[in-house]
């Protein structure tokens, strides 16, 4: 088991060379030089989603449609930024949207990791059944629930209490992050989990203590994924919350959809800071996929 | 090791806090309302699709007739709902099946509220309609809104679709306004042979195309040739709505259309004409602030932006001031609403107050009957609402009068037609179908 | 040991939490979504029994099967994606430099909402000032293309929009599969002499088979529902050349005021992602067994 940790703990930029078919130095070079062209050239594209949305938050609508998308707005309208900060509850909107996602990730991918623990490593006769019914989740069109659940919530008396959606977003998402830990639980190493109990070490504790920190890239991963999922959804949020306080972010992008006019200039920059959080926080999630294999470290 | 335990039991006591927290406030909030019920204040939920950012005009107006009604009757509380307009049609359908619809809320006239009325979700207002609010409307304009001899809501926009046109495209090329068909295809071709794009056209939304059929469909037919089609007394087979559909390919065939327009939404399609990168743009009358009051585009260009009547057709049927348009939304009181007596006495206030600051204000073109000799209105406005006054006649958009089932298949064929994948033949055919199996 | 993880009590404890907000939140709509299938409902008022009304219209309605065969062509086009997006994420987990970065940058996009990709990829498409037709103008191309307007090119187009916007997704999946596995077994591989695309074909190909395999199933099952961005850029046009099932479902539901028959359309789409999940379970079963 040492030697494992000891393994992976080499720093990821060791000079190995990654193509070694072509022996000679000059073969390598290039190949390196073309995989990289690639690479950068990939990137770029990329990122061009990024600087477009910058610029289109930055144009008005003769602009959005008559400029080239890449063309830097002539005259530069920093008003729609303060248009979309000083109209409508945005900051309230950003709030909830905040603790939503949060609250709605954490109980999602806690209660997804749970279900995958029984699943895979405990012995149960139905545990097939209980999969196949996870999955079934995945299959249902959304736009399939919404009077069902609309009526649901409304006898419950959970109508316009987020709460709701919190709920509604736990349920849609739990059938894909159990998928996703599913392939990964199925490589765990079950030594561990023999040793650890050979030690007296209750299932909890085992659970808590040896496989949530061993599967931390991938919780990272399906975290990220259940973040983006909840951030950007409207059509649950439209539906069960209809008090202007417990709406989210999304809400802010329609208030500049009109009857007959529509200011792309302002959803440009709606949708621009909408995503900076999410970017920081997938910035930061995104190094634990890393760091969690070499720190998340196999104590058992 | 330590740590990693300690985190842990943060991050769970968190999700706890929060899920207690994000469930015990919304009881809170609720059992304060309740105590203000006690207080014998009656609570109007209001739905509408004005929002501040997009509508800002209509937005304001609202609330201001709101508040003016809330002073007068201070036990009134009427509490708001915005939602954008496809947004707001789902919600509507959504609540609607738990009828939970809002007490006052917007409707569509004809075939998107038919549904409704049938589902017995709206209740009839005709008795504030005959208690003086039916003088207020453009005579006419509440019957979009009735079924079965009842009216069920109260239009708060009357539109019609003027030609709209550049005026320094067409002095450029020394064309004139058209008035038959015939020299309007001269200054399509015209335009043509001098690559400019005749006519603006986003038909991605395809009631936008609808609009062209209808008035050839008017043209060459007569007021009533389209309506009767629908309506089952006549029949789409009719000889004058396989030529208009004729006419629509010939202009298509002309390539008197913006490039890709079958792709285009509305939004693109009209940013070619407020780009002068084309000469002519058929839309209804809400787009006049545009080509008025919007500071956003430039003075230059809607100073250059006339209109003018949709041509007529030799030996066609029509007349020239045959428009295509009709009432937008309306507002409905609902019929489960436990205080439907106070909802009904707030859309009667509401569309009292409504008409004057509408045009004045957010450029609304309203359905209450507006003098042009005292407001202050810019020309393009005075001479669309006389036009409007001079109406012969005022055909309700294809899509709007049909049922929901045969507008799709009318707009889905709209498309085609435009693309050239359906002939006119077909086109007609597939309409009558349509209507037939609708109408068992 | 056995003992210990086959306790009821604690496999309850840690299931019946999620099945029961599964069994409530979902179980419970595809049951009444079941339900209204057999009614013919406008989604406001009354309700009236139909029996099987629904579904023999269903199974006569062309455009539906046209929507059905592009569900399905999307499926296949996401299936074969997922050979490329495996790809990025092997030399993205491999060792060059700069590999951290890269794999950041190439995620970007996945963060953005389907309202922005959808406006995007619509000024991609623009037929005049789109960056593809600007480019083709530029590079002299007589005969642009009209993408989104051409009904034998708009599947194609949108389809290559969805695949860019799962890219991210599916990258991201894979790319923490590979980097949980151990180190140790790829070096001793690479000391036994073997070539990067030997131990990728190999070793880590194999070793990350479940996850391949569950990936295979999220693009079945997720392009079959697929809805978001051919919505909002063609709304399923023209003329239903881009329909899909789940727009066709809505259509119907919520513009035709055809709630009945939009719900039969969405239980059959339940069932159709039932009946290929299996098959696809079926069909890798093989290789599952061996882990336990």
């Amino acid at each position: 088991m040492k030697r494992v940790i000891e393994n992976r703990n080499t720093t990821l930029t060791t000079d190995k060379p990654i193509l070694k078919v072509f022996q000679h130095p000059l073969w390598q070079r290039l190949a390196y030089g073309i995989l990289y062209t690639i690479l950068i050239l990939l990137a770029v594209i990329q990122i061009f989603p990024l600087v477009w949305l910058l610029f289109f938050s930055l144009k008005n609508n003769q602009e959005v449609f008559n400029t080239a998308p890449l063309s830097f707005p002539t005259n530069p309208k920093w008003e729609n930024y303060v248009k979309v900060w000083t109209e409508g509850n945005i900051g309230v909107y950003f709030l909830n949207s905040v603790w939503i996602t949060v609250v709605a990730v954490v109980i999602t991918v806690l209660l997804a990791s749970f279900v995958t623990f029984a699943i895979t490593r405990m012995q149960w006769k139905y545990r097939n059944l209980a999969l196949g019914l996870f999955m079934v989740g995945l299959m249902i069109p959304v736009h399939s629930t919404l009077i069902p659940l609309f009526s649901f919530f409304l006898k419950v008396n959970l109508m316009d209490n987020p709460l709701s959606i919190i709920l509604t977003y736990t349920a849609f998402n739990l059938p894909i992050t159990i998928m996703i830990l599913l392939g990964f639980y199925y490589t765990l190493p079950r030594e561990i989990e023999e040793a650890a109990i050979m030690d007296g070490c209750s299932i909890h504790r085992m659970f808590f203590q040896i496989i949530l920190p061993m599967t931390a890239p991938v919780m990272a991963t399906t975290a990220i994924i259940n973040m983006i999922y909840n951030w950007n959804e409207f059509v649950f949020v439209n539906t069960f919350i209809s008090s202007d306080k417990y709406k989210t972010l999304t809400v802010g992008i329609q208030n500049f959809i009109g009857q007959y006019m529509t200011d792309w200039g302002a959803i440009g920059a709606t949708l621009m800071i909408s995503i900076l959080p999410i970017l920081l926080t997938f910035l930061i999630l995104s190094n634990r996929i890393v760091e969690g294999i070499t720190s998340g470290a196999i104590k058992g | 090791m330590i740590r990693k335990k300690y985190s842990l039991i943060f991050a769970l006591t968190m999700v706890f806090l929060l899920v207690v927290t994000g469930c015990s406030s919304p009881n809170t909030a609720s059992s304060g309302n309740e105590q203000a019920d006690d207080a014998e204040i009656v609570t109007i939920n209001f739905m509408h699709l004005w929002p501040a950012g997009s509508s800002r005009q209509q937005n304001m107006i609202v609330n201001e007739i709101i508040e003016e009604y809330q002073d007068a009757n201070p036990h009134v509380r009427i509490v708001q709902e915005v939602l954008e307009n496809e947004q707001y049609k789902n919600k509507l359908q959504i609540i609607s099946a738990s009828n939970e619809l809002p007490d006052v809320g917007m409707t569509w006239p004809a075939g998107f509220m038919e549904p409704y009325v049938k589902g017995n979700r709206f209740t009839p207002l005709d008795d504030i309609l005959h208690g003086g609010v039916k003088e207020l409307f453009v005579a006419g304009t509440t019957e979009a809104y009735a079924v079965d001899g009842k009216t069920y809501a109260f239009p708060l926009e009357l539109n019609i679709v003027p030609l709209y046109y550049n005026k320094a495209i067409f002095a450029e090329y020394n064309l004139e306004v058209p008035t038959d068909f015939e020299a309007f295809k001269h200054v399509v071709q015209t335009l043509v042979d001098n690559k400019v794009a005749p006519i603006a056209l986003g038909n991605k939304d395809r009631w936008t195309g609808s609009l062209w059929y209808m008035y050839l469909a008017d043209r060459l037919g007569g007021p009533e040739v389209l309506t009767n089609a629908i309506n089952r007394t006549g029949t789409f087979e009719d000889e004058s709505l396989v030529k208009a559909a004729e006419e629509v390919q010939n202009l298509v065939d002309m390539n008197a259309f913006v490039r890709g327009y079958n792709g285009l939404s509305n939004d693109e399609g009209k940013s070619e004409f407020l780009n002068e990168q084309a000469a002519m743009y058929l839309m209804g009358s809400w787009e006049l602030p545009n080509f008025t009051t919007n500071d956003e585009i430039p003075q230059e260009f809607r100073d250059n932006v006339g209109y003018f009547k949709f041509p007529t057709v030799d030996g066609g049927k029509g007349d020239i001031d045959s428009w295509v348009g009709g009432p937008g939304v309306g507002l409905f009181v609902a019929e489960n609403s436990p205080v439907k007596e106070e909802a009904k006495q707030f859309v009667k206030f509401f569309v009292e107050r409504w008409g004057d600051q509408a045009v004045a204000r957010a450029g609304v073109t309203p359905a209450t009957t507006v003098d042009t000799s005292v407001l202050e209105l810019p020309q393009l406005y005075i001479d669309v609402l006389n036009d409007l006054g001079k109406a012969s006649n005022i055909t309700l958009f294809a899509d709007v009068q049909m049922r929901a089932a045969v507008a799709e298949t009318h707009l889905n064929m709209i498309q085609s037609l435009f693309g050239k994948q359906v002939s006119p033949e077909d086109y007609a055919k597939k309409h009558e179908e349509a209507l037939a199996a609708e109408g068992n | 040991m056995d003992k210990v993880m086959s306790d009821k009590k604690v496999i309850a404890l840690y299931v019946l939490p999620a099945l029961l907000i599964i069994l409530t939140l979902v179980y419970s709509p595809i049951v009444m979504t079941g339900y209204y299938g057999l009614m013919k409902w406008d989604g406001i008022g009354e309700m009236e029994f139909v029996g099987l009304a629904n579904y023999t219209r269903l199974l006569s309605d062309s455009m539906f099967w046209q929507s059905v065969y592009h569900s399905f062509l999307l499926a296949l086009f996401s299936v074969i994606s997922l050979a490329a997006y495996l790809l990025v994420a092997l030399i993205l987990a491999g060792k060059i430099k700069g590999a951290n970065v890269l794999r950041k940058i190439y995620l970007i996009p996945m963060l953005l909402s389907s309202v922005a990709i959808a406006q995007l990829w619509l000024r991609i498409y623009h037929p005049t000032n789109g960056v593809i037709n600007s480019l083709l103008t530029f590079l002299g191309v007589e005969d642009i293309p009209l993408w989104l307007a051409d009904p034998n090119i708009v599947l194609f187009a949108i389809f290559i929009a969805i695949l860019w916007q799962y890219a991210g997704f599916y990258i991201l999946i894979y790319y923490a599969a590979l980097k949980n596995i151990p180190e140790s077994l790829i070096e001793a591989a690479r000391i036994d002499g073997a070539t990067p695309w030997q131990i990728a074909y190999k070793i880590k190909i194999p070793l990350i088979s479940n996850v391949i395999k569950v990936t295979i199933v999220l693009a079945v099952v997720g392009s079959l529902k697929y809805f978001d961005l051919i919505y909002v850029m063609t709304n399923g046009g023209p003329n239903g050349a881009s329909e899909v099932m789940a727009s066709y479902m809505y259509k119907q539901a919520f513009r035709s005021f055809d709630f009945g028959y939009g719900s039969a359309i969405g239980f059959f789409l339940l069932l159709i992602c039932l009946v290929i999940t299996w098959l696809i379970r079926k069909l890798t079963a093989s290789k599952e067994e061996i882990q336990y």
